[in-house]
C-alpha cells in the first residue's frame, strides 16, 4: 500500500481516539502499533520499549525539567509586582501607557520562563487590576496580554524549543539565539499596534500625569533588578558557548532560589511546591515526547514520511505556498490540539518535508513556534485565553475577540521572517561563527 | 479525590501513599540531574572531568516514569477534553470508562515490553555507552517500576469509575 495513504490512516485514527478523550500518550502508542503491526514485519512490542527507553534519556532533554523548575520557584517570589512597579514608570508616557508593562512585561517574563501560560498570569496577576482601575480599554489589556503572553514559547529559555530541537535534531542553543530578533520583532509590532490604537483614539489608554526623575524611577526598578542579571547570565552563558543549555539551567535553579531567598519569599512550602509543579509539568510533557519517537520511529519503518515528502514534492509548490498551506494546517489544529502535541504529532512527518523542500530546520522551528504561539490564543482549545477567562472572570468570545489583533500581528510576524529569514538566522552565524 | 464512605479505607490510603511517592521519587530526581549537571560544572572549574551526560539522562528518564502515577491521578496528563465537556454524563460516562479502558490496554502492553527490556538487557548483561559503563537493566528498571505504579493507578481509576458511578478526574 502506498505510504501516504497509510499515513492517512494512522493520522486520522490518532486524531478519532484523541477526540474520544484518549490521552495523547496512548493515542501515540497506539498509533505507532498500528502502523507496525499492520504494514511492517518487526516485532512491535520490543521496538516501542525500546524506542521509548532511548528517547526518555535523550541528553538535549535534561534542560526541560530545569526550566521548568527554575520558572515555577520565580513564579513564587514577589516577580509578579517588582514586574510592574519596575516597568511602569519607564513606559506610562508612552502613547498607550501602562499597556506596554503588559507587552514588555511578558517580554522580560518570556527570558525568565519558557511557558506561555506562566508568562500571562504572572503578568496579568498584578496589571489586570491595575490597568483596570486606571480606565484603560478592557478589550486592549486582555489582548495584550494574551497575545504577548505567547512569547513565553519563542523567547529563550523556551520549553518549546527545546521539544522541538529534540525532535528536529537541532541545536538547542542555536534555536535560543534564533529566537531573540523574532522575539523583539513581535514585541516592536505590537507596542506600535497599541501606540497607533491610543494615538487614534486617546480615550482607551489615560494619560499618566505622574513624573518621575530618573533617580526615583531606578529606585522602583532596583528590586527588578537582581532578575535582569540572572537572565543574562543564564541566557548569555549559552550565546557565549560557555554552558549548555542544561549546565546554565542548573545555574538558573541555583540563581532563583538564592534571589527568592533573598527576597524572603523562600519557604519551605514554596520550596516544594514549586518542585512538585515543576514535576507535573515536566512529566506531562516527557511523556508525549517519549511515545512521539516511537510514532515517529514507526510511520518511518512504513514509509510514511517520505510517501508524503514526494507527494508534496509531485505537487511541485512554491516554498511560499508550501509556508502558506502549513501555516494554515498548524492554525487549524492549534484549533484543538495543545502546542506541544500538536508538535510531537506532526513531526515526523512536516519535518522530513521541510527539509526535503530546502528549508533550514532552524528557521523552521521559529515558524512553528510562532504558529503554535497562535494557537495559545484560538478557541475553543487556547490556553492563553482560559488563563485570561481565569483572571477577568469574562466569557471566551469576550477574551478571543480582544485577542484577535493580535493573532493578525503574529501572522504579520511569519510573513515577515518568510520573507526575510536573515531575521531569524542572521544572529545564528553572527554568533556561532566567531 | 472523590470517595464513597467517609472514612477512607487503608487500600485506599495506601494507594494514595503510592501515587505522593512517585511524585516525590520523580521530584528527587529531578534533583538528580541538577545536583549531577552542577557537579560537572564544578569539576570544570576545579579541572576534574565529571561528565554528567549519561547520569543526568538516567535521571530525566527516572522522573518521566516515576512520575506517571502521580501525575495521571492529579489529571495532568495531556488529553483532549474538548468533546467531553460538551455532552451529557451519560455518554461522557462512555467516552470515560473508553478512555480510560484504552489507556489501561495501552499501559499494560507498554509494562509488558518494558518489563521484557530490562530482563533482557540483564541477560545479556547490556552496558551503557558513556564513562559510567552502568548495566542497563538499573535505569531502565525505573521504567518498568514507574509504568507499573502508572498501570495501578489507572487500573484504580478504572474501577473506581466503574462501581462509584463518579469521575474522580475533574480538572
Amino acid at each position: 500500500m502506498d505510504g501516504s495513504v497509510v499515513g492517512l490512516i494512522i493520522f486520522s485514527t490518532i486524531l478519532l481516539l484523541l477526540a474520544s478523550g484518549i490521552w495523547v500518550a496512548p493515542a501515540l502508542i497506539i498509533g505507532g502499533g498500528i502502523a507496525l503491526a499492520m504494514f511492517s514485519s518487526v516485532p512491535v512490542g520490543s521496538l516501542m520499549a525500546s524506542t521509548i527507553w532511548d528517547a526518555s534519556w535523550h541528553w538535549p532533554l535534561t534542560a526541560l525539567p530545569l526550566f521548568i523548575w527554575m520558572g515555577e520557584i520565580l513564579f513564587r517570589s514577589s516577580l509578579s509586582s517588582d514586574m510592574f512597579r519596575g516597568l511602569s514608570p519607564w513606559l506610562s508616557r508612552l502613547p498607550g501607557g501602562l499597556l506596554h508593562v503588559n507587552i514588555l512585561g511578558c517580554g522580560m517574563m518570556a527570558a525568565i520562563t519558557g511557558s506561555s501560560a506562566v508568562t500571562a498570569a504572572t503578568i496579568g496577576r498584578m496589571s489586570m487590576r491595575e490597568l483596570d482601575q486606571r480606565g484603560y480599554d478592557p478589550s486592549l489589556s486582555i489582548g495584550t496580554l494574551a497575545g504577548s503572553g505567547t512569547l513565553g514559547l519563542l523567547i529563550p529559555p523556551s520549553i518549546m524549543m527545546i521539544i522541538y530541537g529534540v525532535l528536529a535534531q537541532q541545536s538547542i542553543s542555536r534555536l535560543f539565539i534564533a529566537g531573540v530578533l523574532p522575539g523583539m520583532l513581535i514585541i516592536a509590532l505590537f507596542m506600535i499596534y497599541v501606540g497607533i490604537r491610543a494615538l487614534l483614539n486617546p480615550k482607551i489608554a489615560p494619560v499618566e500625569t505622574t513624573r518621575l526623575s530618573f533617580a526615583q524611577k531606578m529606585r522602583m526598578t532596583g528590586p527588578l533588578l537582581p532578575v535582569i542579571g540572572l537572565i543574562f547570565v543564564v541566557i548569555g552563558s549559552i550565546y557565549g558557548g560557555y554552558a549548555t543549555p542544561t549546565e546554565a539551567a542548573t545555574i538558573g535553579v541555583l540563581g532563583a532560589f538564592v534571589l527568592s531567598a533573598a527576597s524572603g519569599s523562600l519557604t519551605w512550602r514554596s520550596c516544594f511546591e514549586g518542585l512538585m509543579s515543576a514535576v507535573t509539568m515536566s512529566c506531562m510533557i516527557t511523556f508525549i515526547l517519549a511515545p512521539a519517537f516511537f510514532l515517529s520511529i514507526a510511520l518511518g519503518f512504513v514509509g510514511v514520511p517520505a510517501a508524503i515528502a514526494a507527494y508534496v514534492e509531485s505537487l511541485s509548490l512554491s516554498p511560499y505556498m508550501l509556508i502558506a498551506i502549513l501555516t494554515v494546517m498548524y492554525i487549524v489544529l492549534g484549533c484543538f490540539l495543545e502546542g506541544a502535541s500538536m508538535m510531537v504529532l506532526t513531526a515526523a512527518v512536516v519535518i522530513p518535508l521541510v527539509t526535503a523542500a530546502g528549508f533550514d530546520l532552524i528557521w523552521f522551528g521559529i515558524f512553528l513556534i510562532i504558529t503554535i504561539e497562535m494557537s495559545q490564543i484560538t478557541p475553543p482549545v487556547g490556553m492563553n485565553l482560559f488563563v485570561l477567562q481565569g483572571l477577568t472572570g469574562k466569557d471566551l468570545g469576550t477574551v478571543t475577540r480582544a485577542s484577535m489583533p493580535f493573532f493578525g500581528l503574529m501572522v504579520l510576524a511569519i510573513a515577515i521572517i518568510t520573507v526575510f529569514p536573515q531575521f531569524v538566522l542572521a544572529p545564528v552565524s553572527f554568533i556561532t561563527s566567531r | 479525590m472523590s470517595e464513597t464512605s467517609t472514612a477512607p479505607s487503608a487500600l485506599r490510603r495506601f494507594l494514595d501513599g503510592l501515587y505522593v511517592a512517585s511524585g516525590v521519587l520523580s521530584a528527587l530526581c529531578i534533583v538528580g540531574v541538577a545536583a549531577t549537571t552542577l557537579a560537572q560544572v564544578v569539576g570544570r572549574f576545579a579541572g576534574v572531568t565529571i561528565d554528567s551526560t549519561e547520569s543526568a539522562g538516567f535521571f530525566l528518564a527516572g522522573s518521566t516514569f516515576l512520575g506517571l502515577a502521580y501525575t495521571f491521578r492529579r489529571g495532568a496528563q495531556i488529553r483532549v477534553s474538548l468533546l467531553l465537556d460538551r455532552i451529557g454524563p451519560a455518554k461522557r460516562r462512555v467516552l470515560d470508562i473508553w478512555s480510560t479502558g484504552a489507556f489501561l490496554m495501552a499501559t499494560a502492553y507498554l509494562v509488558y515490553w518494558t518489563f521484557d527490556l530490562v530482563h533482557f538487557s540483564w541477560k545479556y548483561n547490556e552496558i551503557s555507552s558513556g564513562i559510567i559503563a552502568m548495566p542497563l537493566w538499573v535505569p531502565r528498571s525505573a521504567m518498568a517500576m514507574g509504568t507499573l505504579l502508572l498501570m495501578i493507578s489507572v487500573i484504580d481509576t478504572f474501577i473506581v469509575m466503574l462501581s462509584a458511578r463518579q469521575d474522580i478526574h475533574e480538572e
